[in-house]
């Protein structure tokens, strides 16, 4: 049965999920959104494997965005890291989502690829909110409801004495 | 088990006010501002069949989303700094506090 309470705080209320469907969700919605990432990643692994070498000519492409020179210049500095850097970080960011593993850390990733596509892509035709906005907020509600908890291996991780006696990882795990 | 979101100092409480307003001015506040003033409605140009612009955007694109990246940024340096922040001794502290709440 699904329940849920509220803590009053002198910032108003917290809700706290204790069971039920919206432990339930946040765990499907991070499955869905692990995979949507890690088929991303590794199919480009599979069709190119360490050599995506259209990430780097995505970024030389971000001209006169939001984010000035700076992708720029990862496009033409970084391409070395780049190339592999987007399918295996992708394929981990989905992974780590999927198991619930590192889920913070992943969500932060996730929404720094996020970020560059929905700038670069910049399909604002019908608005600023677009499929790559929803697809950076997503990431940012996984990782601010610390979405591994709820049917991922981050519920466990974070109970082992490794990380109580190193609780920045909380905000890594979560 | 409980959310971190109780976790919260005046700076994260700051960040968190910040982050998410500039991200809702770049997004809604001025997304309206656009929309009342006339097409296009959108963010983006707006094109006759010809592929002529025949109306641009009132607020440069570029602002609204400088605003919103500028949240995100501010989203992401919170986050850093409660990363740094946590020790042991602020764990303690705070899940004493939850407790006592």
């Amino acid at each position: 049965m699904a329940t849920q309470t509220k803590q009053v705080t002198d910032f108003g209320t917290d809700l706290h999920l204790d069971g039920g469907w919206q432990q339930y969700w946040l765990g499907f919605l991070r499955l869905v959104v692990g995979w949507w990432f890690f088929h991303s990643g590794f199919t480009k692994l599979l069709a190119d494997g360490l050599s995506y070498t259209y990430g780097p000519v995505y970024l030389k492409g971000m001209t006169g965005t939001a984010l000035g020179p700076i992708p720029v210049w990862m496009g033409e500095n970084l391409a070395w890291a780049i190339e592999p850097g987007v399918p295996v970080f992708e394929t981990l960011i989905g992974l780590g989502l999927m198991a619930g593993v590192l889920t913070r850390l992943a969500c932060a990733g996730g929404v720094f690829f996020m970020t560059l596509f929905w700038v670069g892509n910049a399909d604002f035709g019908h608005g600023l909110v677009n499929g790559d906005l929803m697809g950076l907020l997503l990431f940012l509600t996984l990782g601010i409801l610390a979405a591994g908890r709820y049917y991922g291996l981050d519920a466990y991780i974070e109970k082992t004495e490794f990380v109580r006696t190193h609780p920045r990882l909380r905000y890594l795990l979560g | 088990m409980t959310l971190d979101i109780n976790d919260m100092d005046l700076l994260d409480r700051a960040a968190m006010l910040v982050g998410t307003g500039l991200m809702a001015v770049g997004v809604v506040v001025l997304g309206l501002v656009e929309t009342l003033a006339g097409e296009p409605y959108g963010a983006a140009p707006l094109t006759n069949e010809a592929g002529e612009v025949v109306a641009t955007p009132m607020i440069d694109p570029n602002i609204r989303v400088g605003l919103v990246v500028l949240g995100l940024v501010v989203l992401a340096a919170d986050g850093l700094y409660k990363l740094v922040r946590a020790t042991p001794e602020t764990d303690e502290a705070e899940n004493a506090t939850a407790v006592t709440q």
